[in-house]
């Protein structure tokens, strides 16, 4: 894609071949009405407002594609005139509702209304009952629907879950005489406006989907919205908080719209998620889960003593997890090179070791892709990610990777993932056993990587696995035979020629990869690879948690540095929780408590808390200022929604000698870490620009070092038989913090798939006994038909269910022992 | 024997004038706000009592029970004492003015004077001229700017208008030589054309107007001009001390009726058949409405315009009208 | 901001500049216009007429507690809030533009989704401590449901006492014996609102 010119009104722009006008338009604030249009999303051409004139003819500017010298005019009479028609179209028999409307006063068609200056109506059709649905956690009203196709696009384009279609309206059809008085597109629009309506694909009454409630923002009118925000606040109360995704290494930028819960109670509420849908996509458990705020009336003085106290005189160690912002990690650090207490994060500690070995080997300070290039790429491998549970956005990506740049892609996961699966045909899914990852790196390098630059021992290993075999195939020869036939009317013969396809056995020497085999890759792999790899140029390896506790997490780590180094593979090395990244950069941890713990949002001794049982009130990421560091390797700003009154880790820092005013002012003293840069909080942006620019805090600088290769060879690790679990939260659950939130509240269970139940003959609902050595667990099964296979997974975020125990060493593959147990 | 009933007489005389003068004074306050609201297209008070009648007792009431407050930071014997200046001297003045004709009752003769001293008139003069002590020391002792200011604007305008009202009237007195209001009364007897104000219209007029100054009446009421000084010395004032001050006011506006009436009005001799006392009362009675209706009518002068019209013009024709009056007598 | 911005304002023509009389420069014009104000009779004219005021007794005191006013159709009091004439329901729908175009800000609301699944607006509640009585809010409102009363007696030991929507609410029993009016004054509709009014073509 190279640099051209376009001219868009008699002015130059520069711009990219195969762009489209729109984007153009936009990033250069040239004014082109459009509403069907999703950036990063194909065109689904159902308004035609963005109708333009390029060199004489009309085109529909989010569909044309830029080409050198092209001449785009925005607007002329005649265009005004279609899209004025078009807009009243839309409103012909568009209830008059927009006073309890929930898009009121930020409704793209009440803004296209009023901007096109409509306010006669010279189309009419009989109008069609269209009832209102509810479909969990969102609400469907048909009547408001303009039949944009914003939702089914986002969901198929972006999220990657189809889960919502066009279906027939059973309206009245459109009389042809319109043909003659209403303009061209605006007749065709309208005739397919008045064929259909949205419907669930699955045809069912609720969604079955990931519930990232994607349409709900993309949805230009009313007609999609959030069920628990419905009807509660027209849009111009709420004050939107620009804020960082909270549960996830995404850290998405979204909108935290707050306002007075009532006209009783004061306090500011949080009543919606909302996010720039163009350039950010949000998933569940950001959508949904908001309302974690820790709420106390007062600062407890005493439990403030107690915890300065315990930290100055018994505490030894500190144990926290990465739902912190990277202030607070550092105000953790300077405690810890101040009175020496032991810093324990499992995850960031797991993934910090991680990224070291990588680092050795691939001899770069940081992984070298990120959510934009994984996009943009065409060629995606996924090892050791849960991916829509462990990060949705990455997910995301994948299917967006597939669908707008006819990607292709492996999906290697013990769990077999229907969603996933559903992402693209050219996506495919290898569930293997678990513990095979190291072969599966193995395997990725030789399929991929630069022989001849890699290191000689590891040439020689992977050879090592390869053997010529003898086959005998069947092999399919067509044939052209002649033959006579007669004609019948003439009763003339003719020679006719034919062709005839036989079989013939054939011996020929194959090359077998012995890999394959321990991967469990089917049959026709190869000749499918080949398929998939056609025309493709950009590559993206994503590395998901599975391997950063894994038995081998060394040697994995060192293969993805040697990926990285010797293939076209750009890796993503997916932090495991929120700012698992910013934790692991920022803090030198240790790998085990001491005698006396603080936990951090953990239990321990002495707990400080967010989630409002420990022995200190904290204020959760909601009420906080601070930076994360995204798994896109950028420090992005989240700020206060909602007012916390106790204290938080600063004033115990400041009571032990510390001394900062504000946590923030601890954002430009990370410039002393690697990577990190001196700014202030308050500078840091955090918007995405009209050109899809994310301007948002500023990306950690990335170094190269000396890269070393020692590698180790496949050291099996094998369960052996009998039942596994795995380590998954569902679908739009992270943490305790994402239970918290009132939407989605529900009770931890063993997550199973329907072969699950239908193999040991179990119901959705029963209990279940599990043990594995000490740890014994009794528990409900439920039915997850996002998954499929026999490995039924436990959840961490409810804190009443306490499954760690099953998972010692860290991995996330456990073996249990499962006993049904009769209710 | 003589002396005891003189002594008794006089006594009564002056409670009787004291209680009548202050209850007119009050009246006269009703009258004014009725008289001024009629002006305005208004009502007036109206609800307490008939036609609001009553309304006089009720601010009596509560003129005598509201806290006397003062304030922190005034001269305190002083503050007290200057509302009973006003008070005192307005009354005291009243001593040496004639109300009526002489009458009979059982057989004894009632002067209608409480005293006829022969220098009555320069008496009265005096005695008011005394009461721009009231002013005087309210607004220094208040330790208000606005008190102060609004004393200071008193003494120079009583002081200046003293002059014009003393010029003006040496006329009169020169054409009749004493200065005991009696005379000056009986100098006029024998009709309207007797009066002294055909003889001497220029002293009338000044003396009106000095009438006016003097008794801080519109258009001269600097002294306590709202809009600019607040209520002038009388700011820090409340209850019955301030209700003094407005007695004092009234009865000064009662006693200017009385001697413009005598002295140039013909005093009370009989008009036509009109007797002498209902002729006395309805002069002043109108004195007192012309000083209401100037009220609701006119507006206030600039002080600098007040000083320009006494120095730069009352006092000379005052003067020309003495040389005039002279050389005619002579 | 400077006063020139004022002073030199491009008033159109029409407007008659009026600059007063021109000042008296000498002690003797000074001394002849002392004299021509006060022989002019000009003081008499002021004297005149107030006295003629006064025997023509045209007395225009309204006796307040025991008589009063009836205030114009456009008198902008307490608001109140309507109800439909028909079924009695309340005519707010909460759609928040009185809301928004408060300019005091001190009207807010809560809504919610009610059992059939319509907007309830569950409480309305207008600051009476800022508001200016404006009468935008009953301008905007597109169901004539929140309007200015006519009452002007509002003393009461909280401002609170007038602004919730129990407060405004017209009483269903006051409703049912038809006391309810329409709401004449600011933001109703004006007699000849029907001949603005384009028509919607409708296909049946
Ligand atoms: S979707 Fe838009 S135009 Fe339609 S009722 Fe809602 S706010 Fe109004
Ligand atoms: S529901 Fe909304 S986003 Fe979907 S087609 Fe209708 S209007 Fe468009
Ligand atoms: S009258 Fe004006 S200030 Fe008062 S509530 Fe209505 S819009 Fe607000
Ligand atoms: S404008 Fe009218 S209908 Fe809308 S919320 Fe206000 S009072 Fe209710
Ligand atoms: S935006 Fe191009 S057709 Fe709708």
């Amino acid at each position: 894609m190279s640099d051209i010119m376009v001219t868009i009104d008699g002015i130059k722009y520069k711009a990219r071949e195969g762009e489209s006008i729109l984007k153009i338009a936009r990033r250069n604030g040239v004014f082109i009405p459009a509403i069907c249009y999703l950036t990063d999303c194909s065109p689904t051409l159902a308004c035609r407002l963005c109708l333009v004139e390029i060199d004489g003819k009309r085109a529909y500017s989010c569909n044309a594609k830029a080409k050198e010298g092209m001449s785009v005019i925005s607007s002329n009479e005649e265009i005004e005139v279609e899209r004025k028609a078009i807009m009243e179209v839309y409103d012909i028999n568009h209830p008059l509702e927009c006073g309890v409307c929930d898009q009121s006063g930020e409704c793209e068609l009440q803004n296209y209304t009023l901007e096109m200056q409509r306010d006669e109506q010279s189309f009419s059709i009989a109008d069609t009952s269209r009832p209102s649905h509810d479909w969990g956690f969102i609400h469907y009203d048909s009547s408001l629907c303009i039949v944009c196709e914003r939702c089914v696009t986002v969901c198929k384009d972006m999220i990657g879950d189809s889960a919502l279609k066009t279906v027939p309206r059973g309206g009245a059809v459109l009389d042809k005489s319109w043909k003659d008085t209403a303009p061209k597109d605006t007749y065709a629009m309208w005739n397919k406006l008045q064929k259909s309506l949205i419907g669930l694909a699955s045809g069912g009454d609720t969604l079955e989907c990931t519930n990232c409630g994607e349409c709900t923002a993309v949805c230009p009118v009313g007609a999609l919205v959030g069920s628990d925000f419905q009807y509660t606040s027209n849009a111009w109360e709420l004050t939107k908080i620009p804020a960082a995704n909270p549960h996830s290494s995404d850290c998405s930028l979204m909108y935290y719209d707050i306002k007075h819960t009532s006209i009783k109670d004061h306090k500011d509420k949080i009543y919606r998620v909302s996010n720039d849908f163009h350039f950010s996509t949000l998933h569940g458990g950001a959508r949904y889960g908001y309302d974690f705020a820790n709420e106390i009336d007062k600062k407890d003085e005493k439990a403030f003593k107690k915890a300065v106290k315990f930290f100055k005189e018994e505490a030894d160690s500190i144990k926290f997890n990465s739902f912190i912002t990277n202030e607070e990690a550092y105000i953790l650090q300077k405690l810890k090179e101040k009175f020496g207490y032991k810093l324990v994060n499992d995850d960031a500690f797991a993934y910090k070791k991680f990224l070291q070995n990588y680092r050795q080997v691939s001899g770069k300070s940081l992984y070298s892709s990120n959510l934009r290039d994984v996009k943009d790429s065409n060629f995606v491998v996924s090892v050791g990610s849960f991916i829509k549970s462990d990060s949705p956005n990455t997910g995301y990506a994948i299917n967006n990777a597939m669908t707008m740049n006819k990607g292709a892609g492996l999906y290697f996961h013990p769990i077999a993932d229907p969603v996933v699966d559903g992402y693209s045909k050219n996506l495919m899914s290898i569930s293997h056993q678990a513990g095979v990852e190291e072969s599966i790196l193995y395997l990725l390098l030789d399929l991929f990587g630069d022989k001849e630059a890699m290191p000689k021992s590891v040439v020689d290993y992977l050879a090592s696995f390869h053997k010529t075999v003898k086959k005998t195939i069947t092999e399919v020869v067509k044939e052209q035979v002649k033959e006579m036939v007669k004609d019948e009317e003439s009763g003339e013969e003719k020679e006719v020629v034919k062709t005839v396809s036989k079989n013939v056995e054939k011996e020929i020497e194959v090359d077998v990869n012995s890999l394959y085999g321990v991967v469990g890759l089917p049959d026709d792999f190869d000749s499918k690879l080949t398929k998939f790899l056609a025309k493709k140029d950009k590559f993206s390896l994503i590395v998901g948690e599975d391997l950063y506790n894994h038995k081998r997490a060394e040697n994995l780590a060192k293969l993805v540095g040697l990926i990285e180094r010797f293939t076209d593979f750009n890796t993503l090395i997916i932090p495991t929780s929120t700012n698992t990244l910013g934790v692991s950069l920022i803090c030198d941890l240790d790998e085990s408590v001491g005698k006396k713990v603080i936990g951090y949002n953990e239990k321990a001794d002495f707990a400080l808390s967010a989630l409002g049982k420990g022995d200190l009130d904290m204020p959760a990421l909601n009420q906080q200022e601070g930076t994360f560091t995204a798994m896109d390797k950028r420090v992005v700003p989240t700020n206060v929604a909602l007012q916390f009154n106790g204290y938080c880790l600063n004033d115990i820092a400041n009571e032990l000698g510390l001394d900062a005013e504000n946590t923030i002012d601890y954002t430009p003293e990370l410039g002393n870490i690697d990577g990190f840069k001196n700014e202030e909080f308050d500078d840091l942006p955090n918007e995405f620009e009209n050109s899809g620019f994310e301007n948002r805090g500023y990306l950690l600088e990335e170094k190269n070092l000396t890269c070393k290769d020692e590698i180790q060879e496949i050291k099996e690790v094998t369960f052996g038989d009998g039942d596994l679990v795995y380590l998954a939260n569902p679908v739009m659950q992270f943490s305790a913090f994402t239970n918290k939130a009132h939407q989605l509240n529900e009770a931890g269970a063993l997550y199973v798939s329907s072969d699950f139940l239908e193999k040991r003959g179990l119901k959705d609902g029963g209990m279940i006994l599990l043990s594995n050595g000490d740890a014994k667990l009794a528990i409900a099964l439920k039915l997850d038909m996002q998954i499929k296979g026999d490995i039924p997974y436990l959840p961490t975020f409810d804190s009443k269910l306490d499954v760690l125990p099953f998972f010692k060493d860290g991995y996330r593959f456990a073996k249990v022992e499962m006993k049904g147990v009769e209710k | 024997m003589i002396e005891t009933a003189l002594i008794v007489e006089t006594v009564v005389k002056a409670i009787i004038a004291l209680a009548v003068i202050a209850g007119m004074a009050g009246f006269a306050t009703f009258i004014e706000r009725k008289v001024l609201a009629f002006m305005q297209r208004r009502l007036g008070p109206m609800h307490v009592g008939p036609y609001g009648l009553l309304q006089l007792a009720a601010d009596g009431i509560k003129l005598f029970t509201k806290e006397d407050i003062i304030p922190q930071n005034v001269v305190k014997p002083i503050f007290m004492i200057a509302p009973v200046i006003a008070a005192a001297s307005a009354f005291v003045a009243i001593a040496a003015v004639p109300y009526f004709p002489e009458f009979t009752v059982f057989g004894y003769t009632i002067h209608p004077i409480i005293s006829d001293i022969n220098v009555g008139l320069l008496f009265i003069m005096g005695a008011a001229s005394v009461g721009m002590y009231a002013p005087l020391l309210a607004g220094l002792s208040s330790h208000n700017k606005w008190s102060l200011l609004g004393g200071a604007r008193a003494v120079i305008q009583l002081l200046s208008f003293e002059v014009v009202s003393g010029l003006s009237i040496l006329g009169p007195v020169m054409m009749i030589g004493s200065l005991s209001l009696i005379n000056m009364n009986d100098y006029q007897i024998g009709g309207v054309a007797n009066w002294l104000i055909w003889k001497q219209p220029l002293a009338f007029v000044l003396f009106a107007i000095a009438g006016f100054a003097e008794t801080n009446r519109t258009p001269f009421d600097l002294i306590e001009f709202e809009a600019e000084i607040v209520s002038g010395y009388a700011t820090e004032y409340s209850g019955m001390r301030w209700g003094l001050f407005f007695i004092g006011e009234y009865a000064n506006m009662i006693t200017i009726s009385v001697l413009v009436s005598i002295i140039f009005l013909g005093g009370y001799n009989d008009i036509w058949i009109i007797p002498g006392a209902i002729a006395m009362l309805i002069k002043v009675s109108l004195w007192i409405f012309l000083f209401l209706w100037v009220r609701a009518a006119w507006p206030h002068v600039r002080p600098d315009q007040l000083m320009w019209v006494c120095w730069k013009v009352l006092m000379p024709l005052a003067l020309i009208n003495v040389l005039i009056t002279g050389i005619v007598l002579v | 901001m400077e006063l020139r911005g004022f002073k030199n304002r491009n008033v159109s023509p029409g407007y008659i500049f009026f600059e007063g009389e021109p000042k008296p420069l000498t002690s003797w014009e000074q001394f002849k216009r002392f004299l021509s104000r006060a022989v002019k009779g000009e003081l008499f004219v002021g004297l005149w007429i107030v006295l003629r005021e006064m025997i023509r007794f045209d007395i225009h005191t309204l006796q307040y507690p025991m008589e009063k006013l009836k205030m114009g159709p456009r008198y902008r009091a307490i608001h109140k809030l309507l109800r439909l004439f028909d079924s009695g329901s309340e005519r707010c729908i909460g759609c928040g533009l009185c809301e928004k175009i408060c300019i005091s800000n001190c009207i807010k609301m809560d809504t919610k989704v009610d059992e059939k699944s319509r907007k309830l607006v569950t409480q309305y509640s207008i600051n009476f401590g800022r508001c200016i009585f404006c009468g935008y809010c009953a301008e905007v409102c597109p169901e004539l449901a929140i309007v200015h009363g006519s009452s002007y007696e509002h003393a009461s030991e909280q401002r609170a006492s007038f602004g919730l929507k129990e407060d405004m609410l017209t009483p269903l029993d006051k409703f049912k014996a038809n006391k309810q009016k329409e709401f004449p004054g600011f933001g109703a509709l004006s007699k000849d609102a029907d001949k603005f009014v384009k028509k919607t073509p409708l296909a049946y």
